[in-house]
């Protein structure tokens, strides 16, 4: 019985197990524990690794990759607004939500990578601040549930199926869960900056 | 009720409990920012009014 469920909602099962695993984390104080010994790491990024040490050296560089960064974040906030106010039947009437969804995937992805990795560079070189602060931590967090929101839970349950076959409010749950992430990591990122 | 939600696909409903924990979490966390602002201006000022903060001026 039990098994026949779990095989016809494994994404589901999936989603409340890593839920579950979290609060178990939370519980046990795992988070606590790990984060006084990450402190090193931070440093040894800042200090003795090259985008580190080329982080704090050239002023020049780390503008260059910090715009690189900002252009991906617009990127992707360009995208999800179009993608999710059209799910929301804001904007873009006229065209079919399917085809904004699989047509603006392939670049959110190409955007996310170019915005992680120039992230890295830009951590990297204020490391030592970072990891002080709670709103990088904050960011991080929502960066990875929002990634992984994206990419395991939304792409696939809007492109395997015509939007006209969900339900209307889950699209809506989708589209608003989606825009406030993205408001949150940009939000965020910007505390961090002015920090 | 409960033919809408038999009606409901693994996929959809992984979205569901996914989106509504993070919507959750999001707006907790934002609210909480407000309050806590709001007592620091309480704290700062005596009272929260918009346009009290001195650096605004």
């Amino acid at each position: 019985m039990i098994s026949t469920i779990l095989n016809q909602y494994k994404a589901t099962a999936s989603v409340v197990g890593l839920l579950a695993i979290i609060i178990l984390l939370e519980v046990f104080q795992v988070r606590d524990a790990i984060y006084p010994s990450l402190l090193p790491a931070f440093e040894w990024i800042k200090y003795s690794t090259p985008i580190g040490v080329i982080g704090t050296t050239y002023g020049s560089i780390y503008a260059t990759v910090e715009a690189m960064h900002l252009v991906s974040m617009a990127t992707i906030g360009g995208l999800v607004l179009a993608t999710d106010l059209r799910l929301l039947g804001v904007v873009l009437k006229d065209v079919p939500s399917e085809v904004l969804v699989n047509g603006t995937y392939k670049t959110f992805k190409i955007a996310l990578i170019v915005a992680v990795l120039t992230g890295i560079f830009c951590a990297a070189g204020v490391a030592d601040k970072v990891y002080y602060m709670q709103v990088f931590w904050i960011k991080m967090a929502v960066l990875a549930a929002g990634s992984g929101f994206m990419i395991f839970i939304k792409q696939p349950a809007l492109s395997g199926t015509p939007h006209g076959e969900l339900n209307p409010w889950s699209i809506r749950l989708m589209a608003i869960t989606s825009i406030l992430i993205w408001f949150t990591v940009a939000a965020t990122g910007r505390w961090i900056g002015f920090s | 009720m409960m033919s809408k939600l038999k009606n409901l696909g693994d996929k959809e409903l992984a979205a569901i409990t996914a989106g509504s924990v993070i919507l959750f979490g999001i707006v907790s966390h934002w609210v909480i920012e407000i309050i806590s602002t709001v007592e620091l201006l309480e704290l700062a000022y005596g009272s929260f009014k918009l346009f009290n903060n001195p650096l605004a001026f």
